[in-house]
């Protein structure tokens, strides 16, 4: 059973960061295509937000289809969000973990490190726009 | 969805002191409301003519759907928690259980003793012998076991350590989603981050008057706060209400209710939070003339 | 309201009744001792004179009944001051007013029982004093005199009913348990001195009589005299106080002429003397009085004071009423 984190220092509103550790938990594969969500009351009763956030946040993934109310029983999870077979994110992973050791050992700082990723997803969204603008 | 507390010009004096002036307030339907001001601003007595302890001395207050009334009735739809938790020390919670069986048309034990069972605390024993947070809880289960229709907590948490917090905002707001919307809760605190992780409603109260009362998700929508270089905000105050400026010899720094988009290119503008938001009504009600007084000082 | 009283107060209930049984088994105890020496008395007593010289009691007893005075005010403030004072100053009111029980019924059912608590504690100490001065009002008939008055009879059902509705008032006033307790005492002290000291003895009108003078005259059975002495024939009344008396009449209102003919030699007197100062003072126009309350004003007395007490305390809890419904904590 997923159990929920919700930090009110991040910025990001509390439905939001319960919708995307949702999807997060989906794509690491800790729930799967029928597992109960726990309820709105279960959930409230760890994390003590407020019900209606974890009920919009439950709306919002079934307007996006990746789970189902069911009247009476609960919430179930119904598909995965679209993207990489679970096996992409720990390879993925790992190759990261190799190229931050090497930054690291050539100096670079976390801040450095975080603002060079910033940078280089900047740039790639960038060139991938005007790539798909090319093809289409 | 109708409006479970609406109170009109609401004032309370006391011989000499006046504790309420001039509140106008409305709650809606199955909504956490925060309650926030400082000490004394007058939290205490709106709860209490809430909750129909106290009589107003001015003004109309209703509360589900007439006004707070010394009868049965109208007492067993309200929960109200007074601040020094009021339970008798040395009888057990059990006591209280019984107690609250013989008193009140509607009581659900079952849930206080499942509650509590929750939370491992023990019956049998006397409740001054329990931790503060043991006893909030134990507080909290009785109140809700009238089945209430509105919930009135004074400062519930201000005693307890924050695990202790957790757990009790946790219960609340666990029993706030089991009552389907019937319930409706009014929490007065000083912790900011906590209310805004629960509630979605605030009222603020500053030297016995409302700054803010309303949906906080709007009111936030609807404020920002404005960081420019240190000039005259008269053209700025034509659309929109700075409600709080902070100025030093260059810049300033405005809270500001917007009324339209803000087409200054001089200010950056940012969304504020819950605790900007409040810390700036509360600024301002408390220092509105000094903050002018520095700006002509200076800027002699 | 019942069940959470009984549960709060069920231990001081307890106390009480045993502190009531230690009372009533010392009381019983000596109380049938002194029946039997009093029994004892009227069969050997056959001379007056002999019986004169006989005392009557018992100083364990003769102590708990003169300490059965302060019943009342003990009550008043252990229980009544602590009933709405202690419970505002922890607060604890607000569980009770937070259960759908209106202040009115809170005050009401509290109230009600310690009040009624009160009566039935005072009246079996009044009953059990009573009985056990049988013997001595037999032989001493002051059970109408100040202090006897107020341990028998009906009247400490009233004392302890006002004292605890006092306690009560004052604690819903000052909402501070030690201050109430101390309001409770003063209040309750004055106002049994004010009403024992200066409105008893005018509850119903008195009985002046008048005879010799000299004579030493008592009225019969348990009467309770007011005063005494004599009056001369334009009114004048010289009646006891200070200052050496003869027969209730004090030396100086005794004319010289008489005077002189009672004392040839200051320290005796004899009844010769006595007989001819009398005619003296009787040709000089003067006649002895006494003015007192009947022995069968005993009763009504008591059943007025009772009322006068259970009035105040009527009072004293419409007033709590009103603190408790009005103010606003």
């Amino acid at each position: 059973m997923i159990s929920f984190r919700v930090d009110g220092r991040s910025g990001v509103p509390p439905y939001l960061q319960i919708v995307q550790q949702v999807r997060q938990a989906l794509r690491m594969g800790v729930l799967s295509v029928g597992d109960q969500l726990p309820t709105v009351r279960e959930v409230v009763a760890e994390v003590a937000v407020n019900p209606n956030t974890v009920l919009k946040a439950y709306r919002d993934l079934e307007r996006e289809g990746l789970v189902e109310a069911r009247a009476g029983q609960g919430t179930f999870v119904r598909g995965r969000p679209p993207g990489p077979p679970p096996g992409t994110h720990s390879r993925l992973g790992r190759s990261l973990a190799r190229w931050v050791r090497e930054a690291r050992q050539a100096g670079l700082d976390d801040e450095s490190i975080e603002s060079l990723l910033r940078v280089t997803l900047r740039a790639d969204s960038a060139a991938w726009d005007s790539d798909s603008e090319e093809i289409a | 969805m109708s409006a479970v507390i609406e109170t009109h010009e609401l004032s309370k004096r006391y011989r000499r002191v006046t504790a309420l002036s001039d509140c106008s307030v409305t709650v809606p339907e199955s909504r956490i409301c925060a309650l926030i001001g400082p000490n004394g601003a007058g939290k205490t007595t709106l709860l209490r003519l809430l909750a129909g302890l106290a009589r107003p001395t001015g003004g109309a207050v209703c509360v589900l759907g007439g006004a707070p009334r010394q009868d049965p009735a109208f007492l067993a739809e309200i929960g109200y928690l007074a601040q020094e938790i009021p339970l008798y020390r040395r009888l057990t919670a059990e006591d209280h259980i019984r107690a609250g069986a013989h008193l009140n048309p509607r009581w659900d034990a079952v849930s206080v003793r499942t509650r509590l069972a929750d939370l491992n605390i023990p019956l049998d024993r006397a409740v001054g012998t329990l931790s503060g947070g043991q006893r909030a809880q134990v507080a909290l289960a009785l109140t809700l076991a009238k089945r209430p229709r509105l919930l009135l907590l004074d400062e519930p948490v201000a005693a307890l350590d924050p695990l202790a917090r957790r757990h009790f905002l946790g219960s609340l707001t666990a029993a706030v989603a089991e009552s389907g919307g019937e319930l409706t809760v009014v929490l007065s605190s000083h912790l900011i981050a906590d209310l805004e992780r629960v509630c979605d409603h605030i009222i603020l109260l500053t030297e016995s008057r409302v700054q803010l009362c309303g949906d906080i998700e709007t009111l936030l929508s609807e404020h920002k706060v404005l960081v420019g270089p240190r000039k005259d905000t008269s053209a700025l105050e034509r659309t929109h209400t700075v409600v709080h400026a902070v100025r030093t010899a260059r810049q300033s720094t405005l809270l500001v209710r917007v009324g339209g988009p803000v087409f200054d290119p001089a200010y950056e503008a940012s969304d504020v939070d819950l605790e900007e938001l409040v810390l700036g009504y509360m600024g301002a009600s408390a220092a509105p003339a000094l903050a002018h007084l520095t700006a002509v000082g200076e800027e002699q | 309201m019942t069940w959470l009283v009984w549960r709060q107060y069920r231990w001081q209930a307890a106390i009480a009744a045993l502190l009531l049984a230690a009372f009533a088994a010392v009381l019983i105890v000596t109380g049938l001792r002194m029946a039997s020496q009093w029994h004892s008395l009227l069969t050997t007593c056959t001379n007056s004179s002999a019986c004169g010289t006989v005392s009557l009691g018992s100083t364990l007893g003769q102590d708990l009944v003169v300490l059965s005075l302060a019943v009342p005010v003990i009550l008043g403030f252990l229980w009544g001051a602590p009933l709405v004072a202690h419970e505002l100053e922890t607060g604890t009111v607000n569980f009770a007013w937070a259960q759908s029980v209106t202040k009115a019924r809170w005050l009401t059912v509290k109230a009600g029982w310690l009040l009624l608590a009160a009566a039935i504690w005072g009246g079996a100490v009044a009953a059990l004093v009573t009985w056990w001065s049988g013997p001595r009002n037999a032989f001493y008939s002051d059970q109408f005199q100040p202090n006897y008055f107020d341990q028998q009879g009906i009247v400490p059902i009233g004392y302890a009913v006002f004292a605890t509705a006092l306690g009560i008032a004052a604690g819903a006033l000052v909402r501070r348990t030690l201050v109430a307790i101390a309001v409770t005492i003063g209040g309750f002290i004055g106002v049994r001195l004010m009403i024992s000291q200066f409105l008893r003895a005018h509850y119903m009108p008195a009985v002046t009589a008048y005879y010799n003078p000299l004579s030493g005259y008592s009225p019969p059975g348990s009467a309770w005299v007011l005063s005494t002495g004599v009056v001369d024939k334009y009114g004048h009344v010289f009646s006891g106080g200070s200052g050496p008396e003869v027969n209730g009449v004090p030396v100086s209102a005794i004319p010289a002429h008489c005077r002189s003919m009672l004392f040839t030699d200051p320290t005796t007197l004899s009844k010769d003397k006595l007989h001819q100062a009398t005619s003296c003072m009787q040709a000089s126009g003067f006649r002895g009085f006494s003015t007192y309350q009947p022995a069968y004003h005993y009763w009504p007395f008591q059943g007025i004071e009772t009322g006068i007490y259970l009035a105040l305390a009527a009072a004293a809890l419409a007033v709590t009423f009103l603190i408790v419904r009005y103010r606003d904590a």
